[in-house]
């Protein structure tokens, strides 16, 4: 008898290739049609169910969708015994991927769409009764309008759809090569003023470990740029690159002591461990919150 | 009132004038001719020789993840690794999970890829913005042509030449991940294990990276605008990664002087008050 599991994977994620062009386009059709009425009748059964119930179907719902990817990942079905040619390290799951990741990309699309309509809704309002600041607010509408516009006339024009006309090219390229970018770029930059200032006040040497830590990160600073090396090799004519195997000792310590190896060793040998325990304790934490999201025990899931 | 010492009045220093230092200082090194050799560091080293051991027509996917905040470090990345590619005669293809990406990586690889005279489509492409990184690595790890449909100019992938019999991300040789986010450890994930993972990551992204580079997860890493100028520098041609770590260098000789000199005040204030009890 056939598994079921070879059951799913030949019928469930794919139409039969038997089927017509038309009749591919009918079934397919059908299947999206059933989907969204499934979904639109999922809202008033949801709104009409108490909170027990509607907590339930929640639960039950993010548990599945989150046991599919596990099961998808974990499940080591051999895959030959039904397609001989294909990939070994698929499962019966693996077909259903597809179509998942189709899913979680129209719902990042329509999270965008939201976002942008919560956006201009919660702008707008405070344009028309007139908030404080509303000026502001204004500004904003007119700049998403227009840098809207520009931008998806552009991305047509790119596709072909629309004609490519110099006012649009030059009208994009102003708006988001001169404005935007450069306007992030300034914000961003910003940092390195505020990191000088907060570096000259609040980096003092009070204790032993605040003065290893400000030694450490000085040599680091200066190693890891070009001028660590013009200070090592051109200045100090230190020699450069790994010591010959038979050197001696004096001149092992001479090759170790350019600013660029130091700053590499530490980097290396320091850093990387204490990088490698804080990301092993986030990796854990962050696998019992996947856990507890999964199965719904985060408070506020539901 | 007491009047105040002159190392209380360098201890509450105006910032502006702060600001004015650094501003100076880094307008200065930028565009002064001063150009010093870099010491290549042995991530970039290793990341260049991974480069040099692909052979032309291997496939390289680039993932492009940054705005324009960190253009003054992952743009000159870009180019050098771009040229050295290009200079490979290797195919590549864009994808973004950065909406601002998508068009500033399309925008400086046509620039650059029209430079060298490589031709879009046949011998690279753009796959253009996908939302989730985790989700569209595990489409295009079973089925690359389903999971990115078309290119950002409307072409369906199966009619790229570029493309010519890719069916999913095992055909690629590599992965160049450009980016200011943690989006390595996803390509870690969940690409196939094969495939060979090159990092140009920002500078204060890049210490989280060396445990990979030390497991053998990353194969290479170009960190920042000095990286890339270590890059350029291998390749032997003049970008902008030079002017922009010479400013860097210069930023944090002015910040590791003003520390000292901060410190100092603070010491002789100290000894000040102790003399005046």
């Amino acid at each position: 008898m056939t598994p079921l599991t070879h059951l799913i994977a030949q019928s469930i994620w794919r139409l039969p290739e038997t089927l017509s062009k038309d009749q591919r386009y009918l079934y397919a059709s059908l299947i999206v049609l059933g989907a969204f009425v499934l979904v639109l009748g999922l809202i008033p059964v949801l709104q009409t169910l108490p909170p027990r119930g509607r907590r339930a179907v929640i639960v039950t719902v993010t548990f599945l969708a989150g046991l599919f990817f596990a099961a998808e990942f974990f499940l080591p079905v051999d895959w030959r015994s039904i397609f001989p040619k294909d990939d070994p390290t698929r499962n019966f799951l693996t077909p259903a991927i597809q179509p998942a990741q189709n899913v979680l990309q129209i719902i990042g699309a329509l999270a965008l769409g939201l976002g942008t309509y919560g956006l201009v809704r919660l702008h707008l309002r405070n344009v028309v009764q007139k908030r404080t600041q509303w000026g502001y607010s204004v500004v904003l509408l007119v700049a998403f309008v227009t840098m809207a516009t520009f931008s998806i006339w552009n991305t047509l024009a790119e596709k072909e759809l629309v004609k490519k006309t110099p006012f649009v090219e030059r009208g994009f390229s102003i708006l988001f090569d001169f404005t935007l970018v450069q306007l992030d770029a300034a914000m961003f930059s910003l940092i390195a003023f505020y990191i000088f200032s907060a570096a000259y006040r609040a980096f003092r040497i009070r204790s032993v470990e605040a003065s290893i830590l400000m030694f450490t990160a000085m040599v680091v600073m200066i190693g890891v740029v070009p001028l660590g090396a013009y200070i090592s090799y051109t200045l100090l004519g230190l020699p450069q690159g790994p010591a010959p195997a038979d050197a001696d000792l004096w001149t092992r310590i001479l090759h170790s002591a350019g600013l660029p190896t130091i700053a590499n060793w530490v980097l290396t040998t320091l850093n990387a461990p204490v990088q490698r325990a804080i990301e092993f304790g986030v990796g854990i934490g962050g696998l019992a919150m996947a856990i507890r999201l999964w199965l719904s025990l985060e408070r506020g899931v539901t | 009132m007491q009047p105040q010492t002159i190392w209380q009045r360098m201890l509450s220093i105006d910032r502006r004038l702060l600001y004015l230092l650094l501003f100076v200082n880094i307008v200065a090194f930028l565009v002064a001719p001063i150009r010093m050799t870099a010491s290549i560091s042995p991530p970039v080293q290793k990341f260049y020789d991974e480069i040099e051991k692909l052979k032309p027509g291997d496939l390289v996917m680039i993932s492009s993840n940054w705005s324009a905040s960190t253009l003054a470090e992952n743009q000159p990345q870009l180019e050098a690794v771009l040229n050295h590619l290009m200079r490979k005669g290797v195919r590549f293809t864009f994808i973004s999970i950065e909406a601002q990406s998508r068009d500033i990586s399309y925008r400086l690889a046509e620039r650059v890829t029209s430079a060298a005279g490589y031709k879009y489509g046949e011998q690279w492409a753009h796959f253009g913005f996908v939302p989730n990184l985790t989700v569209a690595i595990k489409g295009m790890v079973n089925d690359l042509p389903s999971t990115i449909k078309q290119d950002v100019r409307g072409t369906p992938i199966e009619k790229l030449p570029v493309l010519h019999g890719v069916k999913s991300l095992r055909d690629y040789q590599m992965v160049i991940d450009v980016t200011p986010s943690n989006t390595v450890p996803v390509w870690i994930s969940y690409s196939p294990k094969e495939l060979r993972i090159l990092y140009c990551p920002t500078s204060v992204m890049a210490a989280e990276a060396y445990t990979y580079l030390d497991s053998g997860q990353i194969k290479g890493m170009i960190t920042g605008a000095k990286g890339a100028q270590e890059y350029e520098q291998l390749l032997g041609i003049r970008g902008l990664g030079a002017p922009f770590a010479n400013a860097i260098s210069f930023s944090h000789v002015l910040i590791i002087i003003f520390i000292l000199l901060g410190n100092f005040a603070m010491l002789m204030q100290r000894r000040y008050e102790r003399r005046e009890v």
